[in-house]
C-alpha cells in the first residue's frame, strides 16, 4: 500500500526506497534460449507442441465470456489444434481470464501445480497486468506474475476473439523457439513464489512438500 | 524360418497400418465435424501431433501400478484382436494368425482393454472415473446383446465361427452378407453405434458431463497411449464389420505389391464409407442418459437381431 | 479294497481327535486338522486307483464303494480344495472360539463329500449325503450362535426337502428294479424318463437343490455369506459340485443314447432353468454392497452355466460343464479366500466401509485380479476356455438359440459385478479407517497363490484339465472324446489356439511395458488417491470422495422389470400359506377328551358304513 498517493499502488520511488524486487522471476518474453541452434528433435517436438494445445476449460473471471466465441464456428480456434481439456492432468494451457480474487488464486495455484510440464499460462485482460478495473479492490490481486509465471499477456478489457487468437499465435511462436514453458523455473523459484502467495492468501493450508 | 520372418513382418506391417489409418480416421472425423459446423477445422494429421505432444511431456504423474497397466492392457487388446482379424484376404503379408481364433474369442478379447482402463481409472480414486466406468460397462451390456444376436445369426446361417470362412463365402459366391441377411446387418449396425461411443451414446467420457470419465486422471504418455489404443480399436471394429458384412477386401487376382495396394485401397474405401454412418449420426444427435441408452438397445436392435436369427434358420432349412 | 475304508476312517478319527484336542491346547487345533486332511489326501492319491471297488454287506443290504473315472474327477476338487482351505484356515480362524467344533465339522464335511463320491450304491450315497448336509449345517450356524433360526433354517429346510425326495426315489428304485447298486439301476433303465418319471425327477430335485438351481437357490446367498470364509471356499467350491455330480449321474442314460427323443423336454426345462439361474444370480449380484453376498450370488450364476452345459447332452457341452466345474472351484475358492483375508485384516467386507486396499494388500489384490479375470471369462486365463466350450456347444450342437443370448447376457453382466468386487475392495479412495491394514499372513497367501497360478496355467494349457474330464465323460457314457493340449476345436472345424494367444499377449505386454515405463522414468511424480483433480480444491480430512453406494443405479433402472421377480418373496408367501393351511389342522388337536371320543366314534361309524368297500 502506498503512503504518498491514494490509489494503492506504490510509486516507483517508494519501491526503490523499500528495495523490494517486484520483477517477475519466470517469464518468457525476452528469454534467451541458451541453445543457439535447435536440434532436429527439438524442432519436431516443438512443432507438435505448438500445433496441439489443450486448454483447461476453466473460466476464472469475466474474460471467459470470450472463450466460447473463440472456440466456436466463427473464430474457430480448433484449426490451430486448440481444444478443450476437462482436467488439469490432461491440459497444457491455463487461461487466466481476467481478475483473480484471492479465493480463486488459491485454487488456480493448485490447478497449475497439478498440470504436467511443459505448461503455459496465458493471462487475459488488463486485470492481470496491473489490476485493471479492480485496481483498488481489497480482494483481487494486482499483478499476476508475482504469483504464477506467465508466458503471454493479452491486453484488453476484454480482448476480442481476434486478439485471443493473436495471443495464441504469439504463444506458438514462443514454443517454436523453445522459450515457453515455465514449470521448471517455477519449481526452482518456489520459495519466492510461495512467499508472495502467502502474503495475499489468508487461509493457507497447502501441504509442506510440493508433489502434485 | 522364412515363414516366421514373414509372419512377424506381417504383424508389424498390420500394426503400423492400423495405427496410421486409425489416427487418420480420427483426424478426418474432426475435419468432417468442423465442416458440418461451418468452420475450417484442424488438419487431418492433427491426431499425430496430439500423440507426439502427449508423449513428449517432460514430467509424469503416476497413480500406481494399475494406472500403469491401463494403457498397456488397451494396447494388448488392440494388438491381439488385430492379429486375429483378416485385414486382407489370402494375402501373404497381412494374413497373421487368422485361422487360429474365431468370433467368440474376439468378442471376449475386446473387453480386455476396457477392463484394463476401468481398473486403472479405479485406482486413481477419482469418483468421476468410477462413475464413467460404471456407465460404460452398463452400456456395454446394452449394445452387446444385438451384436451377439447378429453374430449368432451369421454363425447359424453359414455354419462357421471363423471370420476367414465368412469372407471366403462372400468372395466365392460374390454375394455380400449384407444381402444374405440384412437384418443381421441392421442389428450389427445399430449396435456399432454403441461400440464407437459417439453421440448419442457418449455419456461415458463426456467432458462437460463427467470431467471426461475414466480418462480424467491420465495425462502425458498414458493419455497418448490410450488415445492411440482408442484409434486403433476404431479401425479394428471397422475392419471387422467390413469383413463380416461388406465382403472384405483384397480378393483380387492381381499379384504382388500392386495387388496388395489395390486391396488396401478397397479396404480403405469400404471402411471409410462404413465409418461415416456413426460419425454422421453422432454429429446430429444429443446424448442419451445411460438407462435410455441401455433400453434403446434392448428394443429395436434386439428385435432386428431376433428376426435375423429367425431368417438364418429359415434360410438354413431348419424352420422349414 | 480296504484302503477306501481306511481313508474314510482317517477323516473320521481326525474329526474326533481335533474336536478333543481343542480342549487341550487351542493353538494346534488348526494344524492338526490340516495334517489329517493332508495325510488323507496323500494316501488317497498315492494308493487309490480308478476302478477299485469294495463290496460288502451291512444289515442285509449290498453296499458297494468304489471309484470310476467320473468320481475320480470330482475327488480332485474335493481333496485339493479341502486341503488348501484347511491350510488357509489355520491363520484365518486363529483366536476364535469353539475351534474344535469348527474343525471337527469341517473334517466331517470332507468325509461326507468323499463318501458321496465313492458310493456306488444308493444307500451309502444317501448316508454320506446326510452326513455332508448335517456337518455343513453345523458350520453355517457357527457364526450365529444364538440366532440359528434366521441364518441356517432355510438351508436345512431345502436340504431336507431334497433329501426326502431322494429317499423316496431310492426306495422306489429298490421296489421297481430290485437293486440299490447305481450301475445296475442305470442298466435296467431307471433314469430313462419313460416309465416312473418321478424317480429321476425326484433325484434331480435332490441334487438340484444342492447345486442351487432356480427356483431352489434361495438358501444359497445367506448360507454362503454367513458361514466362515474358509468353509465357504469348500462349501461353494466343492459341495455345490456334488449336486453337479449327481445330475451328471442321473443323465448317464441320456448320454448313452444316440438319439434321445424322450429327453427333449428334460433338456429344454433344465437348460432354461440353468439359464434363468444364471441371469437372476448375475443381476442380483450387481446390486450387492457386501462382497461376500456378491460372491454368493455369483456362485449361483456360475452353477447355472454348469447346469446348462450338462443339459445340452453333447460332448462339447458336457466337457464345458465339467471344465467349468473345476475352474469354478479354483477361482471361486480363491475369491472367497480373498474375501476372508480382507475380512480378517480390515475387519469387514462391506464395500461402503472398506476400500482402497491395493497398496496395503498387493498379493491379495493380485490373486483377486487373476480370479476375477477367470470369472469374467477373458483370455488368456482359464475361464475363457469354459465359456468358449459352452458357447460353441450351444451354437453348434444344440438348437436352443435364445438360450445362447440369455447366457451371453448373463456373461456380459458378469463384467459388471467383477469390476464391482475389485473396485469395492481394492481400488477407489483410501479410507482413513483402513490405514493400518497389513498384508495377509503367509499361510493364508500360499493357498491363494497356488489357486491363482492354477487359473493362469489352465489358460494356456487347458489340456491339463481336459484329460481327466475326457476320462470322466467316457465313464458316463460318451465314446471317443478327443481333446488337445493347447487348442480348442468345435465340430465345424474352427480352432482357437490358446498357446499362441498367450504367447502373443505376453510378447505385446513386454514390449508395451518396456516402452511405457522407460519413457520419462526419472521425472515421475507418484501421487496418492487424495491428489485428484477436484476442481482445484484441496480436499479436507472430512471430505469423502468414495463412490460405493448405488454403484449400478442406471442399470437397475434400465433392467427394472427383471428385478421384480423375487424368488424369496414367492417362497415366503408359500410358507405363510402353508402355515395357515396347517393351522387349520392344528385345530383338530383340541386337548379335550370328549372331542377325541367323538373322533373315535365317527371313525367306527365310517368303518361300519363302508366295510364292504374296504374289506372286500
Amino acid at each position: 500500500m502506498s503512503k504518498t498517493n491514494n490509489i494503492g499502488i506504490p510509486t516507483v520511488e517508494e519501491i526503490k526506497q523499500a528495495q523490494i524486487d517486484f520483477s517477475p522471476r519466470c517469464t518468457s518474453a525476452g528469454r534467451v534460449n541458451d541453445k543457439e541452434t535447435q536440434k532436429m528433435v527439438d524442432y519436431i517436438l516443438n512443432f507438435a507442441r505448438k500445433h496441439s494445445l489443450f486448454v483447461l476449460a476453466y473460466g476464472t473471471g469475466c474474460g471467459a465470456i470470450e472463450i466460447p466465441a473463440t472456440m466456436t464456428s466463427r473464430y474457430d480456434a480448433e484449426r490451430f489444434g486448440i481444444r478443450g481439456a476437462a482436467t488439469p492432468r490432461q491440459a497444457d494451457i491455463l487461461l487466466i481470464t481476467g481478475y483473480l480474487s484471492t479465493k480463486t488464486l488459491k485454487r488456480v495455484i493448485r490447478v497449475y501445480e497439478q498440470m504436467q510440464d511443459p505448461k503455459y499460462v496465458i493471462a487475459f485482460g488488463s486485470c492481470t497486468i496491473n489490476g485493471g478495473m479492480y485496481f483498488d479492490s481489497y480482494n483481487t490481486i494486482k499483478a499476476l506474475d508475482r504469483y504464477l509465471p506467465v508466458d503471454v499477456y493479452i491486453a484488453g478489457c476484454m480482448p476480442r476473439p481476434e486478439s485471443v487468437i493473436r495471443g495464441f499465435v504469439k504463444l506458438q511462436e514462443l514454443i517454436q523457439k523453445g522459450n515457453a514453458g515455465n514449470g521448471e523455473c517455477y519449481r526452482e523459484n518456489l520459495e519466492w513464489y510461495r512467499e508472495n502467495q502467502q502474503k495475499v492468501i489468508k487461509n493457507w493450508d497447502f501441504p509442506e512438500n510440493y508433489n502434485w | 524360418m522364412n515363414e516366421i520372418i514373414i509372419k512377424i513382418g506381417g504383424a508389424f506391417l498390420t500394426a503400423i497400418l492400423a495405427f496410421t489409418v486409425g489416427m487418420f480416421y480420427a483426424g478426418l472425423r474432426r475435419k468432417i465435424t468442423a465442416r458440418v459446423q461451418n468452420r475450417v477445422g484442424p488438419p487431418i494429421y492433427q491426431n499425430f501431433l496430439d500423440l507426439l505432444k502427449l508423449q513428449s511431456k517432460s514430467t509424469n504423474v503416476a497413480h500406481g501400478f494399475m494406472g500403469h497397466m491401463a494403457p498397456i492392457w488397451i494396447i494388448i487388446a488392440a494388438m491381439t484382436v488385430l492379429m486375429f482379424i483378416p485385414v486382407l484376404q489370402n494375402n501373404l503379408w497381412f494374413d497373421n494368425l487368422t485361422l487360429k481364433g474365431d468370433l467368440i474369442f474376439l468378442l471376449y478379447m475386446m473387453v480386455f482393454g476396457s477392463l484394463g482402463m476401468a481398473l486403472g481409472a479405479g485406482q486413481t480414486g477419482n469418483p468421476n472415473s468410477a462413475i464413467g466406468v460404471t456407465r460404460g460397462l452398463s452400456q456395454m451390456v446394452g449394445f452387446e446383446i444385438p451384436f451377439v444376436m447378429a453374430l449368432v445369426a451369421l454363425m447359424l446361417q453359414f455354419k462357421t465361427t471363423s471370420i476367414a470362412d465368412l469372407m471366403h463365402f462372400q468372395s466365392s459366391t460374390g454375394h455380400w452378407i449384407i444381402l444374405e441377411n440384412p437384418f443381421a446387418f441392421l442389428a450389427a449396425l445399430l449396435s456399432s453405434l454403441g461400440m464407437f461411443r459417439y453421440s448419442p451414446f457418449d455419456i461415458v467420457g463426456a467432458p462437460a458431463e463427467l470431467a471426461s470419465g475414466p480418462m480424467s486422471e491420465f495425462g502425458g504418455k498414458y493419455l497418448g497411449t490410450m488415445m492411440t489404443g482408442g484409434a486403433v480399436f476404431a479401425f479394428i471394429k471397422l475392419v471387422l464389420f467390413v469383413d463380416l458384412f461388406l465382403g472384405g477386401a483384397g480378393n483380387n487376382s492381381v499379384e504382388g505389391i500392386v495387388g496388395t495396394g489395390l486391396g488396401l485401397l478397397e479396404l480403405l474405401i469400404k471402411t471409410f464409407l462404413f465409418y461415416m454412418i456413426p460419425v454422421f449420426i453422432g454429429l446430429v444427435s444429443p446424448r442419451f442418459r445411460t438407462e435410455q441408452a441401455i433400453q434403446f438397445f434392448w428394443k429395436w436392435p434386439s428385435f432386428f437381431g431376433l428376426i435375423a436369427i429367425g431368417w438364418a434358420l429359415y434360410k438354413n432349412g431348419a424352420l422349414g | 479294497m480296504e484302503i477306501l475304508t481306511s481313508i474314510l476312517l482317517i477323516f473320521l478319527i481326525g474329526a474326533i481327535i481335533t474336536y478333543f484336542i481343542d480342549g487341550i491346547s487351542r493353538k494346534i487345533t488348526g494344524i492338526t486338522a490340516f495334517i489329517f486332511s493332508l495325510i488323507g489326501a496323500v494316501v488317497f492319491f498315492a494308493k487309490v486307483q480308478s476302478g477299485d471297488t469294495l463290496k460288502f454287506q451291512l444289515g442285509g443290504i449290498d453296499l458297494q464303494w468304489g471309484l470310476n473315472d467320473y468320481s475320480y474327477y470330482f475327488v480332485y476338487i474335493i481333496l485339493g480344495l479341502g486341503v488348501l482351505a484347511l491350510l488357509y484356515s489355520i491363520k484365518y480362524m486363529e483366536g476364535k472360539a469353539r475351534l474344535g467344533y469348527f474343525y471337527g465339522s469341517f473334517l466331517l464335511t470332507l468325509l461326507g463329500m468323499l463318501g458321496v463320491v465313492i458310493s456306488q450304491d444308493f444307500v451309502s450315497l444317501f448316508i454320506f449325503w446326510e452326513i455332508m448336509t448335517w456337518a455343513s449345517f453345523l458350520l453355517i450356524i457357527y457364526n450365529a450362535y444364538y440366532k440359528v433360526k434366521t441364518k441356517g433354517i432355510k438351508y436345512m429346510i431345502f436340504s431336507a426337502i431334497g433329501a426326502y425326495a431322494m429317499l423316496t426315489a431310492i426306495v422306489f428304485i429298490k421296489e421297481h428294479y430290485g437293486t440299490f447298486i447305481i450301475s445296475e439301476a442305470i442298466e435296467k433303465g431307471a433314469f430313462n424318463f419313460e416309465q416312473y418319471i418321478y424317480i429321476p425327477v425326484f433325484l434331480l430335485l435332490g441334487f438340484g437343490i444342492k447345486a442351487a438351481v432356480m427356483p431352489f437357490h434361495v438358501w444359497a446367498p445367506a448360507a454362503y455369506s454367513k458361514s466362515p470364509m474358509s468353509f465357504t471356499t469348500v462349501f461353494s467350491g466343492a459341495m455345490s459340485k456334488m449336486g453337479v455330480f449327481g445330475i451328471g449321474l442321473v443323465f448317464t442314460s441320456f448320454y448313452l443314447n444316440a438319439n434321445p427323443e424322450n429327453f427333449y423336454w428334460v433338456k429344454l426345462i433344465l437348460g432354461w432353468l440353468g439359464g434363468i439361474t444364471a441371469v437372476m444370480g448375475t443381476i442380483y449380484a450387481l446390486i450387492q454392497v457386501d462382497a461376500k453376498k456378491l460372491l454368493a450370488y455369483s456362485s449361483i450364476a456360475q452353477l447355472g452355466y454348469i447346469v446348462v452345459g450338462l443339459s445340452t447332452g453333447t460332448k462339447l457341452g458336457v466337457m464345458a460343464a465339467l471344465y467349468l466345474a473345476v475352474l469354478h472351484a479354483i477361482f471361486k475358492g480363491a475369491l472367497f479366500m480373498v474375501a476372508g483375508a480382507v475380512e480378517r485384516q480390515a475387519g469387514t467386507t462391506d464395500m461402503t466401509k472398506v476400500s482402497g486396499l491395493i497398496r496395503k494388500m498387493p498379493w491379495t489384490f493380485f490373486v483377486a485380479l487373476i480370479s476375477i479375470i477367470a470369472l469374467a471369462g477373458i483370455p488368456p486365463i482359464g475361464g475363457f476356455v469354459g465359456k468358449w466350450l459352452l458357447y460353441e456347444a450351444l451354437i453348434t450342437e444344440s438348437n436352443n438359440y435364445i438360450l445362447v443370448i440369455v447366457i451371453f447376457f448373463s456373461s456380459t453382466a458378469a463384467f459388471l459385478y467383477s469390476y464391482r468386487f475389485l473396485f469395492g475392495l481394492f481400488l477407489g479412495q483410501e479410507e482413513k479407517e483402513t490405514e493400518n491394514v497389513k498384508e495377509a499372513p503367509v499361510t493364508m497367501l500360499i493357498p491363494m497363490l497356488i489357486l491363482g497360478v492354477l487359473a493362469l496355467v489352465t489358460g494356456s494349457y487347458p489340456g491339463l484339465v481336459f484329460e481327466p474330464a475326457a476320462k470322466a465323460m467316457q465313464a458316463i457314457g460318451f465314446t471317443d472324446v478327443s481333446w488337445q493340449m493347447s487348442s480348442l476345436t468345435n465340430i465345424w472345424g474352427n480352432t482357437t489356439n490358446l498357446f499362441l494367444i498367450s504367447m502373443l499377449i505376453f510378447a505385446v505386454f513386454i514390449i508395451a511395458f518396456i516402452f511405457l515405463t522407460l519413457k520419462g522414468l526419472k521425472k515421475t511424480r507418484y501421487v496418492g488417491t487424495k491428489e485428484i483433480s477436484t476442481s482445484g480444491e484441496l480436499p479436507k480430512e472430512w471430505e469423502n470422495f468414495t463412490f460405493q453406494h448405488d454403484f449400478f443405479k442406471p442399470f437397475e433402472r434400465a433392467a427394472a422389470p427383471l428385478y421384480r421377480m423375487n424368488m424369496n418373496k414367492i417362497w415366503k408367501d408359500l410358507g405363510k400359506n402353508l402355515e395357515a393351511f396347517f393351522g387349520f389342522f392344528r385345530k383338530l388337536y383340541t386337548g379335550n377328551g370328549q372331542t377325541y371320543a367323538l373322533y373315535v366314534v365317527i371313525f367306527l361309524v365310517l368303518l361300519l358304513l363302508f366295510k364292504d368297500v374296504i374289506f372286500s
